[in-house]
Formats: C-alpha cells, structure tokens, sequence
C-alpha cells in the first residue's frame, strides 16, 4: 500500500494556523492579482491605491476603525454564545433592534447628550436583548435551535426598520430616502471621524475575554459548552446560564448597532446593518473561540471590507469585490484545514523484514 | 533481529501476523511507547497487560494508524507498513474496537455497520442494508437486531455491533481495549466464545484487560508493558494471576481484609445522613427502573450494592446524588426532606460522586486538566472569591489532586483526554474523594484500573469510612465487595433484594440474591 506522507491531527497548534493563514493570504493576493490583470487592470496601481487609502493614510485607518467597531462587538456577540456550544445567528436583528431602540430614544426624548447618549447606549443593548429573548427561551426551555430561530428573526428586524424608515420616522425636513433625519445627539469623536465607541468596543472585547476566563461565570459557561452533562454533574445551572450568555450576545450586537447609528451613520437607514451581524459570524469562526483574537479578526474582516470599497470606486462591480472576499476567505478556510495535517516522520523501510 | 520460530499449530514459514520492531511513541514530557516488540501469529489470542498509564492504548493507537510511531516498524504478513488512519489500517484487515463506542447512536444497526464502508451498495435501502447486516451477523456468529437503534441497545449488545463492523471490513486481526470492563459476566462469556470461534479460523486477538483471571482464561500468550517498555511475553499457561499482577507493577500486591478497622476510626454514626424512603424511578418510556428502594445511609460505613449491572444501580446513583428525580417515595438528607433533585444542593451537603461513565458525565474532555480538576471547588476559595476564577489556585489545586492520586501529569494544560483512560478515573476519584466530607457515591470505582490501583482505591473508600463518612460502593466484583463492605445490598431489576450483613454473607449467597432469588430462601438458617 502507498504509504502518504501526510496524517491529520485532531487539533492544530496555533502558531501553525497563523503561518497557513498568512500563506493563505498572500496566496489569494496572488490569484486576484493574475485575474485582475488578464482582466485588464493593473495589480499594481490597484494595490497601492489599497495601500494608501487603508493602511498607509490616516484616513483610511479612521475608516478601518470604524469599521472595525462593530466587527468587533458583532465577533464578539457570537464568540461568546459559542463559548457554550450555541450559535448565534441573529446578530444582524439584534443589531437592527439595538439601533432602532437607539434612534427612538433620540427621536422622542430631549435633553442635553450626557443624558440622552447613557440613555440610548442602555435602550441600544436592551432592544438586541430583546430581539433574542425569543429564541434564548425557547433554546433553554423547550431546546428549539437557536440557529434557526435567530436566523429567521433578522428579516423581521431589517423589514421593520425598512418600515420605520419609511413611514412613521421617515425623515421630513431634507426628504432623505429610506432614512431618519440626522439624530439630534451623537457620540463624540475622538481622533478624525473615529468615535468614541471604537475604543469601548475594544475595551469590552478584552474585558469579556477576562470574564470568561476569570470569572465563575465564565468557567461554568466554558463547562457547560464542552460537556453540557458534566456541568450538570457540578450543580451549574445550565439553563440559567445559556439565557444569560444568550441575553449578553444579543445585548452585545444591540450595541453595535447603537454605536453605528450614533457614531457613523447618525441616522436610522434601511439596510445599514450592512451584514455587519453575518460577518461578526465570519469573525468569530476566524477567531476560532478566543475573544482576544476577535481583534485581529475584526482588523481583517474591515481591511477586506475596506479594500472592497476602495476597488469598487476602480469599477470592479461589487460582485467581482464580494467574489474576492470569498475568496480570501475560503483560502483562510484551507489553510486553516491544512494546519492539522502533519508530515508522518517515518522511515519505514519497505519490503520483507528480516 | 530476533527471529522467531513459529509456533505449533501454524504452518511453517508463515510470518506473523503483526510484528513490531523497536516501537517508540512521544508525547511532550511522557515516553508513551520505548523499543516494543511484539509479535502476533496467526491462531492466538494474545493478552496485553500493563498498569495504568503503561502505555497499551497508545501501541494500539500506533498499530491501527491512529498515531504515527517516532520509532520503530510494523510489519504485516511480513511486509513492513506504514497506516496514517483507521482506514488504511482496517483495508489491510487490522480492526480495533476502542473502549469508548465510536457508533452513531441515532442510527441504527445496519446503518452503522455500512457507515464509511467501501463495500456497501451504493444505494441502500434499509431493507438491503438490514438483510446484509443479517447475514453478516450469521456468518460471524454475532448475533444483533440490524433494526434497532444504537442508543436502544445494551452496552454489551453495542460492542457486539463494533465487532461485526470491524469483522465484515474483514480483519484478520482484532484489537480490543478492555473489552470487558463494561459487560455482564454472561455477556463477557458470550464474548469469548466468539472471540475463540474467530481465532478457530486462523485469525488473530490482541485483548488488553486489567481483570487477569480472564486473561488467564481466554489468552494464548501475554505481553506486559511498564513504563512504555515490554518487559516480556509469556506463555498463557506459564502463567498464574499473582505472578502476573507483580510482573506488571514490579512489585507483590497484598489483598488484606480491610473490613477491620484502625485504632481511632469514626465509629458508625445512629443517625442516618442520608435516608431513601420506597423511592421508584420511572423512566421516560415508562419502565421502572428502581422499585421501592429503601436504605439508610451511616457515617463511618461502607454500603456495598452487588448486582449484575443494569439492573437499577445506575438510577441508584443519579437518585442519591440529585441527578436524577424520583418519580415516588422521599429522600431525606440530615433527617430533612430533599425537595427536588438538585445535584448543587447535594455537592453542597458534601456528597461526591464518583459515576460509572466518567469521560462523559465527569469530565470535559476537551478542556485542561487544571480546568476540570476544579470542577466542584471552583466556587469556594481559593479559587472562587467574589465571583472570580482563580486560574493560578485552580492550578495548585490540580498539582495537589494528582499527586495524591499518583499521576504524573507533563502538562496540566492539555486537554485531559490526553491521559490514560485509568489515569483520568483516578484524578475524578481523588477530586471526589475530596469534596465527599459526608457521603461518598462510588459506581464501579475499581473500572479501568490496574490491580495496584484498585488496591489503592479500596484503601481510599476505607479511609474515607474511617473518617466518618457514609461510602456507597457499587461494584461486580464480589470479592472487592466483601472486602471492604460492612453492609451489602443486591440489586435485581430496579429492587433492593435485601441488605445482608458482609460478615455473615458469602459469595453463594449473594449470588443467589443476584440472580433473583428472595433472601428467604437463600439466608441460611432461615425458618420456614
Ligand atoms: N494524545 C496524547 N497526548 C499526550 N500524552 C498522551 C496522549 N495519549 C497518551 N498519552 C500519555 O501516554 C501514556 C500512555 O497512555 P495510554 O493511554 O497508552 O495508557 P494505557 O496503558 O492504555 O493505560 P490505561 O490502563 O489507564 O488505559 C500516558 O502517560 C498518557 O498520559
Ligand atoms: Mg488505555
């Protein structure tokens, strides 16, 4: 029998993973690079005007920061329901949620911005709690799949801000479509457009990654997602503690969507969740369960989002841009798939033995 | 190297089935594997033997493709091989059924058998897979219902499914990990038989066991290994129990009746801690699985519960450990009603629990040995202060843990499936044993250990007794049982047969009881 020369492993080092993504990357450079060019464009022009208009110019950090911001906080809302073995799908909606609550709080209350921002942050993160308040009772107590119930609830919540958008909040003094009028407060900003909420995101990133490690409550929610029985077998309420990592993700994607209706957009627009919920599930299978690694993935997931824009003011369609996202991501999906796999460190000498 | 003569019964010239050569498996920190030879031949069942953590789960791994040896080859029929999976391994006809079913439980009989075989129709109705299954099933001689589900099925009725995958991809040569350690002695006779018609037919057995009177029954040969070396193969027949078990630990085991207690032991306790008033379990599907089971538990005693397993101990346990909720009857802890099984509300009473199946209820596999060896102190100090988790006091906690349970552990943040199946149910012991300041639950603690640790584990539950807790002890080994018990109770489908005094009782007694016979007309002396 051929022998491979190749064994896979069940789990795979770190630092192996980072090297294949690395390689994973630049290899899809390569690839878009050689289509690009068959296609008539130049790599090179291309990728300096990449370069300049996301690393290399402060401008284009501020846009990487903000879109970073909910990146982060919608990786993180799925990172830490994965931590006991459910996914949340639902980001999306429970951003929606967060950033309708948030307009409604700045549309029908007045006051001075120190008062009205705590306000809205609070009815931010309730209304995404809110919206997976369904489906976290129905996982705890009637075990229905949270995938599926989460998933189903982010047409409502587009559709309903589609709706506010366009009938009873729409927007009566510049007549903008789709769309609130400018909310009366905003988060301050802090370096060029970056608001405030940029840091805060990173902040809570870093506390819930001490949280689950540092905490009791973060070692029951660690117990309970790798082995559910044993965690009874401790005396840990499971199901409390399913509702409450459930209500924390939701409360989480809530709150990127108060940060990007008060912090970038400033109004309530349909379609502004920009699938910032869907990629916060790209976020979290790239920061394979670690909360800490959100960061880097969230910088990445925004690089490519960014660069994405930047290709398209170069009229490559926004297909050709989502088909390049794809691609980079699915080359990360190999490398990543490669990292188990290890050389067999053999010398089997073939044919009879002595 | 050395080269071996073949043996009678085999025509000369054949070559082994398997022969290792020089074998060396590494892992960070542990010598798992070091210069093994072995040879198996055609027509033997051959035993492998060794302590816990010696080494014989990892060769198996290594020979069946799981793992990749560092050193060493592995020759087939004479041709040197190399496997990189369990496939590749069971193409050339080597199988292994590993101790921890690896069957889909959803599915069903013949589902399983078929499942990732290259010889199955492709496209199979149930009926043709269920007929096929059937025949296969005939033609091994291992008799399975290829309609059933799998998480319907016994564990004995389970392993037999295991077989007959390996055995319809065509092994020529069977490996089995403690095949035994969750079987009815029936069973295990079932096992046997079929283990020997296989061998009849010119194939090869590797069994590992840690129960030495069956390797002296059913064995050809015997390997042992200690500290990931083979200190030698010998002859079955050469062989005797005693001088086996001080082969493998290097040194004699002594059994003492540990009955008798020190000087300055607790006495037994009047007053019950625990107390279980006509409690019955009923099932989901609507079977009693205990039956009106009354005892009392005392402080500075051991309960013995004997009984061929299966029938209620299991309810038993979950019932006296808050796992599981009572269907009728009262529990009471302390002489006060226990309201609602609450497993928290019993670890709080200090009652630990030791369960039959510890890779799945006590443990997280995929977690740290630090991280589950606090599993029932995390929310007291030092770990647990104000809501915290001590990572650093888990840490000592887990070094503390392992030392008194006598492992050696490379590195306490590996997943702890990394360590030796005996290994990990000595840390789940010694982590129990722990937190059990007053009751201590132990169901089949003995299961998986080597015959030096289950000396040293019977010494735990003693000194526990001693210290004026309440030990229930579940075991099949009768000799164990009498050992250490002052009270022995049978169990017999979901009943409590009768609760018989250990001085008095003897084996033929309790078997009787075992087997459903009713204490009366088994006590002796008894009237009527
Ligand atoms: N994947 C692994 N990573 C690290 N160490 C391992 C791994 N697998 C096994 N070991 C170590 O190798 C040694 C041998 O383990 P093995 O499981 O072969 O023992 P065993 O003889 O089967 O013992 P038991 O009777 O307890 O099942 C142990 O010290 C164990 O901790
Ligand atoms: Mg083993």
């Amino acid at each position: 029998m051929a022998a491979r020369a190749f064994q896979r492993l069940p789990s795979a080092p770190a630092g192996r993973i980072l090297v294949l993504r690395l390689v994973a990357i630049v290899l899809s450079l390569f690839i878009i690079a050689g289509v690009l060019a068959l296609s008539g464009h130049s790599p090179v022009t291309l990728a300096e005007l990449i370069l300049r208009s996301t690393l290399g110019s402060r401008f284009g950090l501020e846009d990487l920061a903000l879109f970073m911001c909910p990146l982060l906080l919608t990786g993180a809302a799925v990172t830490v329901c994965g931590t006991i073995g459910l996914w949340n799908i639902g980001a999306e909606g429970q951003f929606y949620a967060g950033a309708i609550a948030a307009t409604g709080v700045a549309l029908g209350l007045h006051g001075p911005a120190f008062v009205l921002l705590p306000v809205m942050t609070i009815a931010g993160i309730l209304g995404g709690m809110a919206w997976i308040t369904v489906p976290t009772l129905a996982r705890a107590y009637a075990g229905v799949n949270e995938i599926i119930t989460t998933l189903l609830l982010n047409f409502i919540a587009s559709l309903l801000t589609y709706y506010l958008t366009t009938g009873p909040w729409r927007d009566r003094i510049s007549g903008a479509q789709v769309s609130t009028q400018r909310l009366p407060v905003a988060i301050p900003e802090m370096w060029g457009i970056v608001h405030w909420g940029f840091p805060v995101a990173i902040v809570i990133v870093i506390a819930l990654a001490l949280v689950l490690s540092r905490t009791r409550w973060g070692y029951e929610i660690r117990i309970g997602g790798a082995n559910p029985e044993a965690a009874r077998y401790a005396g840990i309420p499971v199901r409390l503690r399913i509702i409450s990592v459930m209500l924390l993700s939701g409360g989480l994607a809530g709150l990127a969507g108060m940060f990007e209706v008060a912090g970038t957009v400033h109004r309530l627009q349909g379609g502004m969740a920009n699938n910032f919920g869907y990629l916060g599930i790209v976020v979290a299978v790239l920061a394979r369960g670690s909360c800490l690694n959100v960061i880097p993935a969230a910088l990445l997931m925004a690089l490519i989002l960014d660069s994405g824009i930047v290709m398209q003011t170069q009229q490559l369609s926004a297909s050709v841009v989502l088909a390049i996202t794809g691609l980079i991501l699915f080359m990360i999906a190999i490398g990543d798939e490669l990292a188990h796999y290890r050389p067999v460190a053999s010398t089997t000498p073939k044919g009879k033995a002595s | 190297m050395n080269k071996q003569s073949t043996p009678p019964g085999v025509a000369p010239g054949t070559p082994p089935v398997l022969q290792l050569r020089g074998i060396g498996k590494f892992f960070p920190g542990v010598i798992a594997n070091k210069d093994v030879d072995l040879d198996v031949w055609p027509g033997e069942i051959h035993a492998l033997l060794g302590e816990n953590g010696a080494g014989k789960s990892t060769l198996m791994n290594v020979v069946t493709g799981i793992y990749q040896p560092e050193e060493g080859e592995i020759i087939l029929d004479g041709y040197g091989q190399t496997f990189t999976s369990p496939q590749e391994a069971i193409r050339a006809g080597i199988g292994m059924v590993h101790q921890h079913f690896k069957l889909v439980q959803a599915f069903t009989v013949a589902e399983n058998i078929h499942l990732g075989w290259d010889e199955a129709p492709r496209i199979a109705s149930p009926a043709v897979m269920e007929a096929r299954t059937r025949e296969i099933s005939e033609r091994f001689g291992f008799p399975v219902r290829p309609d059933a589900r799998v998480c319907d099925l016994s564990a004995g009725e389970q392993q037999r499914v295991e077989i007959l995958r390996v055995l319809a991809r065509k092994a020529r040569l069977l490996i089995m990990d403690e095949p035994t350690a969750v079987l009815t002695p029936e069973e295990t006779g079932e096992l046997f038989r079929a283990l020997k018609a296989f061998r009849a037919q010119g194939n090869a057995v590797i069994i590992i066991s840690h129960k030495l009177d069956e390797v002296m029954e059913i064995s050809d040969r015997v390997s042992i290994l200690r500290g990931g070396r083979k200190i030698g193969t010998f002859n079955t027949a050469d062989c005797n129990p005693s001088m086996l078990a001080a082969t493998m630990v290097g040194r004699d085991i002594v059994r003492r009746n540990m009955r008798a207690r020190p000087e300055g032991a607790a006495p037994i306790a009047p007053d019950p801690v625990m107390q279980l008033r006509n409690v019955s379990v009923r099932d989901d599907r609507g079977v009693d699985t205990l039956r009106d089971v009354s005892l009392d538990l005392h402080g500075g005693e051991i309960l013995g519960i004997a009984g061929v397993a299966g029938n209620g101990q299991r309810e038993l346990t979950h019932v006296l450990t808050g796992l599981m909720a009572r269907t009728s009857g009262e529990i009471l802890l302390d002489g006060n009603l226990v309201e609602r099984a609450d497993p928290a509300l019993f670890v709080q009473a200090g009652v630990g629990h030791i369960p039959e199946d510890r890779l799945r209820s006590a443990l997280a596999p995929s977690l740290s040995v630090t991280t589950n060896m606090a599993l029932r102190e995390y929310p007291y100090p030092p770990i647990g202060t104000h809501g915290l988790y001590d990572a650093q006091a888990a840490g000592v906690l887990a070094g503390d843990i392992a030392e008194l349970a006598q492992v050696t552990i490379p590195d306490f943040a590996m997943p702890i499936r990394n360590l030796s199946g005996g290994n990990q149910q000595r840390l789940v012991a010694r982590r129990e044993i722990r937190i059990a300041s007053r009751v201590l639950v132990a169901a089949y603690p003995a299961r998986g250990l080597d015959i030096g640790a289950i000396a040293t584990m019977l010494g735990y539950l003693t000194d526990l007794r001693d210290q004026g807790v309440a030990v229930v002890f579940i075991s099949e080994d009768l000799e164990d049982l009498l050992n250490v018990s002052d009270r022995i109770g049978v169990m017999f489908h979901g009943r409590l047969m009768s609760v018989i005094d250990a001085e008095a009782a003897d084996m033929a007694t309790i078997g009787l009881l075992m087997g459903g016979r009713d204490a009366a007309d088994t006590q002796p002396g008894a009237t009527q």
